[in-house]
């Protein structure tokens, strides 16, 4: 246990050192920090549960307009601040562009848990592919929907309230990375606290056979919808802070990006080992850098490179890197491993 | 509890990564300017993204052999960094804190279009990063109150004015019924409250409004409409996938209607690649090559096409004039300042008052470009099938007539 204090010492004081050492990096730590958060999140429905869900997505876009939308309308008519032609000119103050972050947080967070409810009730029954389908759809529909609205920009965008001016030039950056580094630790023991319990071993019951879990007397939906709405409450708290830090929403490309970081948190998920508490972020941080790298140095073929990458992940990492680390050096992972009884096993095939 | 090493190892090698790429650079390096620049090369807007790349380019090699820029009785040479949105929001507003933070860039070219405009706005704003911008017409990037703004090309809500006014001058004053149909971005719905601003003052009706997805290729269902109510107008805008898209399937479907106006019709080179299918089309566009303004450079727009055609092989769209108009104007406004001072050239640059091959700059406080109005061209093709787009409003550029109503595809 000691060795874990250590272990979580480091990280912390890394996350904390990190933007005043590498202060050109903060956005892209900051970004990180949230891509991690969906990562581990959709971990929850894709590693433990079994179920593969694209609809993520949903809530973080839902998260990231709610976010906006109640930062913007505490203090001001919304419909004019998305009006495009509006020749009138809206300035937060900084309390009120705190509180109002602070405020659309909350809601950024808890509708898409509510959502992901109501949703979940409905869809949770189906499973496998049209599971993985269904969801797909959601994420496509809410990215047309939200288009249509005018009151947050429809098509024009929904452009955030700006920082205000306080501190420095580097506020801004700094202000972002600590809530969404706060974002990632919250998320982190909140899901390492519910993997301590019996609900990841009802999670794993529903992908090993979820029959067989029914039979056994557990229920099994309620579950299922538990462990969607806390994705999404994460999910939504991660785009109400991508929003703010971005500046832009635009309904496809930015909020209900499924294309893109709908794929992206599948992605990371895979690439570190679904199914353990830190593939995802070992997944996302490895992930992240190799997207950052192939976009400096690869321009104009970042996508073939990170296609490469991915091909490269499916044939020879196909459990992530956790799961290949653990095939390596099972003792690490706590697993004992009688020699004498391994050859023998290598000797009777 | 071995797995915790590796978990350690992987920070401090992450952390380690991270200290080693820490590489700054500084915006004037000896005698070179340092410019960057977010661009789509990929994705929905690629097309019109190396049409901006190209102007830039095109201007950066132009100056930097005429004498480059003096400031300081030391002669600068233009460079650009370029990196790739993606036609992504969100990865551009990523790309100009790099370029800014990380790249040490201090003075930024804008990207393509409006969407990609406004996220990139807030950062170079806060960080004070004067940025000229060629690419973003939205009418809301100028109510945000942005002072390091500076647009060299007319608001979007304008684009298609001019051709409902017409069109509302050739019904004999009388208000016309309108069809339009607009893609979901930030551009193409401003030119859409441009038209109902238009529709509004001439008592025009609009009968169809419909929204266009993204990347659209298909808008069957709205030309379906089109022919049932058969409207005296149609609109459409979709950068150019829509502009190509609209003239595909109007043609295949022989949609008949009197007035056919769009946006990006050059930039989509639909003269070329549709040939007589495209005729009558109206476009609206920022610049057209027979317009007289002139500068030193380029000379005006005749010689600015016949050098880009030779350097990029295909006539110039106005979204590669208006970029290289972008870097004049910086040019002008670092000799102005005569300094590398971002406020002394953000004030330089808001005092602008020139005129280049592309037209007159002068920017409102808003930063919008107020000198220079839109053009409206009409593809026409003559007997052999070549064709071309001829300036025919407003009338003191016109270089031929409108032809209205566009005859019926039966008659073709």
């Amino acid at each position: 246990m000691n060795k874990n204090v250590i272990l979580y010492a480091a990280i912390l004081i890394f996350g904390l050192a990190a933007p005043f050492v590498f202060p050109a990096f903060k956005v892209q730590l900051s970004i990180l920090c949230v891509l991690i958060v969906l990562a581990t999140t959709w971990n929850i429905q894709g590693g433990e549960m079994g179920y593969n869900t694209f609809g993520n997505i949903l809530f973080y876009g839902l998260g990231m307009y709610l976010c906006a939308s109640v930062q913007v309308g505490m203090f001001f008519p919304l419909a004019e601040w998305t009006e495009s032609g509006g020749e009138k000119t809206f300035v937060h103050t900084p309390t009120q562009f705190f509180q109002g972050m602070a405020a659309g947080l909350v809601v950024a967070a808890v509708v898409p848990t509510i959502v992901a409810g109501l949703i979940g009730y409905a869809i949770l029954g189906l499973r496998g592919h049209y599971f993985a389908i269904c969801t797909l759809g959601l994420g496509v529909a809410a990215g047309e929907i939200s288009g249509g609205i005018e009151i947050i920009g429809a098509g024009q965008g929904f452009t955030t309230p700006p920082f205000p001016n306080v501190g420095g030039l580097e506020a801004r950056g700094e202000f972002f990375y600590f809530l969404s580094f706060g974002a990632l630790v919250l998320t982190f023991i909140a899901v390492r606290a519910i993997y301590s319990t019996r609900f990841r071993l009802i999670l794993n019951a529903i992908r090993d056979n979820e029959d067989k879990a029914e039979a056994m007397g557990i229920e099994t939906m309620k579950y299922k919808i538990i462990g969607w709405m806390v994705s999404a409450f994460f999910c939504g708290l991660a785009g109400g802070i991508m929003g703010g830090l971005v500046g832009y929403i635009d309904s496809t490309d930015v909020a209900f990006d499924g294309r893109e970081m709908g794929v992206f948190m599948v992605l990371m998920a895979i690439l570190g080992g679904k199914g353990t508490l830190w593939g995802p972020v070992i997944g996302a941080t490895v992930f992240h850098i190799f997207k950052e790298g192939f976009w400096t140095f690869f321009l104009g073929w970042q996508y073939v490179a990170l296609g490469v990458l991915i091909v490269v992940i499916v044939i020879y990492f196909p459990e992530g890197i956790m799961g290949w680390l653990r095939e390596k050096y099972p003792e690490r992972f706590g697993e004992v491993v009688d020699e004498a009884d391994r050859k023998a096993q290598v000797e009777l095939k | 509890m071995k797995i915790n090493k590796i978990i350690l190892s992987f920070i401090s090698a992450v952390a380690i990564l991270l200290s080693t790429s820490a590489v700054s650079f500084a915006k004037v390096v000896g005698d070179k300017i340092v410019l960057g620049a977010a661009i789509s090369l990929t994705g929905k807007y690629s097309s019109n993204g190396v049409h901006t790349q190209n102007g830039y380019n095109m201007a950066v090699d132009r100056i930097n052999s005429m004498g480059g820029v003096k400031v300081g009785g030391k002669t600068y040479k233009f460079e650009i960094i370029y990196y790739d949105d993606e036609s992504n929001p969100k990865r551009a507003a990523q790309l100009a804190e790099r370029l800014i933070s990380q790249d040490g860039v201090e003075f930024m070219l804008g990207p393509y279009s409006s969407g990609l405009t406004k996220a990139i706005a807030p950062v170079t704003e806060k960080y004070g990063v004067p940025m000229v911008e060629a690419n973003g017409a939205s009418r809301s990037l100028f109510t945000k109150g942005y002072k390091y703004l500076f647009a060299v090309l007319a608001p979007a809500n304008l684009y298609l004015d001019v051709a409902i006014r017409t069109a509302v001058e050739l019904n004999g004053g009388k208000g016309v019924r309108i069809a339009q149909a607009f893609e979901q971005d930030a551009f193409s719905q401003d030119v859409r409250l441009g038209i109902l601003d238009a529709a509004k003052e001439t008592g025009s009706e609009i009968i169809i409004d419909d929204k266009l997805p993204k990347e659209l290729n298909d808008m069957a269902a709205t030309l379906v409409k089109v022919k049932q109510m058969k409207p005296d107008v149609l609109v459409v805008s979709g950068h150019t996938k829509g502009a190509l898209t609209a003239i595909r399937q109007i043609a295949e479907m022989k949609v008949d209607v009197p007035m056919l106006a769009m946006t990006h019709c050059d930039a989509a080179k639909l003269s070329k690649q549709h040939g007589k299918n495209s005729q009558y089309a109206l476009c609206a566009s920022q610049w057209h090559k027979t317009l007289t303004y002139k500068d030193n450079f380029f000379k005006d727009g005749m010689t600015y096409a016949a050098d880009f055609q030779k350097e990029f092989g295909y006539d110039p769209p106005y979204q590669s004039a208006e970029s290289s108009a972008a870097l004049l104007v910086f040019k002008d406004a670092f000799e102005r300042a005569n300094s590398f001072d971002q406020k002394k050239v953000r004030d330089a640059l808001a005092a602008t008052n020139m005129q280049t091959f592309y037209g007159n700059i002068k920017f409102a406080p808003g930063g919008q470009n107020v000198d220079k109005p839109m053009v409206l061209f009409q593809v026409m093709c003559d007997g052999a099938g070549k064709c071309e787009n001829k300036v025919v409003a407003p009338l003191k550029w016109a270089s031929a007539k409108l032809i209205h109503p566009i005859p019926k595809w039966s008659d073709r």
